[in-house]
């Protein structure tokens, strides 16, 4: 259960302060696919970013389980990334000198993982996304949609009940994106997990069970989840003339 | 993350960046090289100038004189006095140096921990000749048991005996003898004169002593002593000294004595006690201190430069690793979004940096060794040492100054390692 809670975020100061996001509030229950739709600068990516403690909003609270990440210290959000959270990026992020192996095992590492059982993930995971066989490859040697599922065996290789999506197909076209999105939907219903998909594509919240339209770092609309919060009109264009 | 996965990330990091890893290494490397053989140079030279010393003196020996007050003074004569070094010598005054007399042996006899005190005897001989030679000039000098000598062909083991001597290899060829060994074991004379006879005008008083050949010793690499010198025992020299001195205005007055102390390591402390008396003493270490010092400057200037290209190579660890921040930043951010710590970034650079100093000072310093071993028998012939290196190396020198260099790597990595640890994981995975 991801509660979100009167989340503020504000960049700059006095005069260029600019509100990404402004009193947002919502509920996603564990194993729900969430699509958060709206604009590029409507303030979909930093709510991921707040959502993950990546970003530390000023004011609100961000309850994972009950638990407030952002009242957390940082070694601990850290663990807490390492341990239940993943991420997809648009761009892949794959390192592309490094084996496909080293490039899941990473997760692993950095989650402390004895070595003894990372093989048996690594390899699970690569199966899980039909890479197996380019286990020694460099990432650099696959094609687009072959580093996304890569990256999508990153993200599952430490079974995190959270997987955040930022615009996973972005780069891909709708062929290789379906499947890509397959993957990342098979995982989830698996095990259970709670999805988060940034986009700005319809198609691709469609396949959600519920989606956030963010405005101008407002929650707009809010379909599919069970208690719905009800939208704020936006007040940010009376600020700006103040 | 452990420490384990770090330092392997760490090198796996590095070989991705191959050729400027090599290059900063390299650059570290020079200084690595420099550092390792002016530290070999200088271990060399002090062993070499050990070496010297303790073929040519004894560190249990303490060589005494006796400075007059007025050093500066050019000495006055005095009618049929011994007063001076200069009647007594027979020539060249020496400036600033009193005689010892024998009250004066007995005095630093009487010092705590002197086992022996000897005059320096220097009997004035006229010639040695062998059983089939011309009769050719010789100085005669003290065979010390403890001083070491290479012998050319049978040798000392302990004392000398009384009638034996120990001739140069380029006396016995000198004498006739074909080769050293066929010297050995024969009989030599010495002819001297008793100086006495010659003062008082009347007839010369000549005599000739005997001596058995007991060894031949060889030229060394080491021996500042005279070629020139043949060694007898103490007790010959004394027999000869008092033979041809005797009576004479300088007889029993002598320029330098020299103090045998129990062990060396009184040496320093029987030194303070006769300079307290009013001597002036130098022990064998005092000879090496000097030689040492002349080592130290050159291996001082010789460790500046290395620490120089040390210095030039901290700036070029520096610039690397910035670039490698900035090339990974997108891996920064991904690893701190997948929940690494600021603490385990600043490890990784942290490690990598690590990595260029033992890498550079392992080339450097290796190279060093390889080099050093490949052209020491080259600047020993060059330099007529024989069979002693010049360079030495030393595995504790080697470590300490590749483990030096990884210290300093590791200081010049905290910069970059800290801007990579503080990298904001939102700024950097923007980055398209």
């Amino acid at each position: 259960m991801i509660h979100v809670k009167n989340i503020t975020k504000t960049y700059g100061k006095k005069a260029n302060a600019f509100v990404a996001l402004k009193d947002v509030s919502f509920t996603i229950p564990t194993g729900k696919t969430v699509a958060i739709l709206g604009k590029s600068g409507s303030g979909k990516s930093t709510l991921m970013h707040a959502m993950s403690g990546l970003d530390r909003p000023e004011k609100g609270e961000v309850l994972i389980d009950g638990q407030d990440i952002l009242k957390l210290k940082a070694r601990a959000v850290d663990n807490f990334r390492a341990n239940k959270m993943s991420f997809i990026f648009q761009s892949f992020f794959v390192q592309a000198n490094e084996s496909c192996y080293d490039n899941v095992a990473m997760p692993l590492e950095i989650a402390k993982v004895p070595r003894s059982e990372r093989r048996k993930k690594v390899e699970a995971a690569l199966a899980a996304v039909e890479l197996l066989d380019k286990k020694k490859s460099r990432a650099r040697d696959l094609s687009g949609g072959q580093k996304q599922r890569l990256a999508i065996a990153r993200a599952i290789v430490n079974e995190p009940e959270i997987l955040f999506a930022d615009e996973p197909t972005g780069n891909l076209d709708s062929t290789t994106g379906e499947v890509v999105e397959d993957f990342l939907f098979n995982y989830v219903k698996q095990r259970n997990a709670t999805l988060i998909i940034v986009t700005h594509d319809p198609d691709l919240a469609d396949r959600c069970d519920a989606r956030i339209d963010i405005k101008d770092g407002v929650v707009h609309k809010i379909t599919g989840l069970d208690t719905p919060v009800k939208a704020k009109k936006p007040r940010i264009a009376k600020r700006k003339i103040q | 993350m452990k420490v384990t996965d770090i330092i392997r990330r760490a090198g796996r990091s590095l070989r991705q960046a191959k050729t400027r890893t090599l290059l900063t290494s390299l650059a570290i490397g020079v200084g690595a090289f420099t550092i390792t053989l002016s530290l070999a140079g200088g271990q060399g030279g002090r062993d070499y100038a050990d070496a010297i010393v303790t073929a040519n003196t004894d560190v249990r020996e303490i060589v005494v004189s006796k400075e007059s007050e007025d050093v500066d003074a050019i000495p006055r004569y005095e009618e049929g006095g011994a007063g001076r070094p200069s009647q007594a010598q027979g020539g060249a005054f020496t400036q600033g140096l009193e005689f010892l007399s024998l009250d004066d042996l007995d005095d630093m006899a009487t010092v705590k921990n002197v086992v022996s005190v000897t005059p320096n005897y220097t009997p004035g001989v006229d010639y040695i000749q062998s059983e089939s030679s011309e009769r050719y000039q010789a100085t005669v000098t003290t065979f010390s048991p403890s001083v070491s000598l290479e012998y050319a062909a049978g040798s000392v083991d302990g004392d000398l005996g009384n009638d034996e001597v120990v001739l140069t290899e380029e006396y016995a060829e000198t004498l006739g003898f074909n080769t050293p060994a066929d010297a050995v074991g024969e009989t030599v004379t010495i002819g001297a004169t008793r100086q006495q006879t010659a003062f008082s005008g009347g007839d010369l008083e000549r005599d000739i002593f005997s001596f058995t050949i007991r060894a031949v010793s060889s030229e060394s690499g080491l021996a500042f002593r005279s070629q020139g010198s043949l060694l007898v025992s103490m007790e010959t020299i004394k027999e000869l000294y008092t033979y041809v001195n005797e009576g004479t205005p300088g007889y029993n007055n002598f320029l330098i004595a020299s103090v045998i102390v129990e062990n060396a390591d009184q040496a320093s402390a029987v030194k303070a006690d006769l300079e307290a008396k009013g001597y002036t003493a130098q022990t064998s270490e005092d000879v090496l201190g000097t030689v040492n010092t002349f080592i130290n400057v050159l291996l001082g200037v010789l460790l500046g430069f290395g620490t120089l290209a040390v210095i030039t190579s901290v700036f070029g660890i520096i610039n690397t690793m910035y670039i490698s921040v900035l090339e990974r930043t997108q891996q920064i951010g991904l690893m701190k979004a997948l929940g690494m710590s600021q603490r385990d970034v600043g490890a990784l650079f942290t490690f990598e940096a690590a990595w260029i100093g033992f890498l550079g000072g392992a080339i450097g310093a290796g190279l060093a060794v390889v080099g050093g071993t490949i052209t020491n028998p080259l600047i020993s012939e060059a330099l007529g040492l024989g069979d002693i290196f010049l360079l030495i190396f030393t595995p504790v020198q080697v470590l300490s100054v590749v483990s030096g260099l990884i210290l300093i790597s590791i200081l010049a990595g905290i910069l970059p390692a800290r801007k990579a640890s503080r990298l904001d994981p939102i700024e950097a995975l923007r980055t398209e």
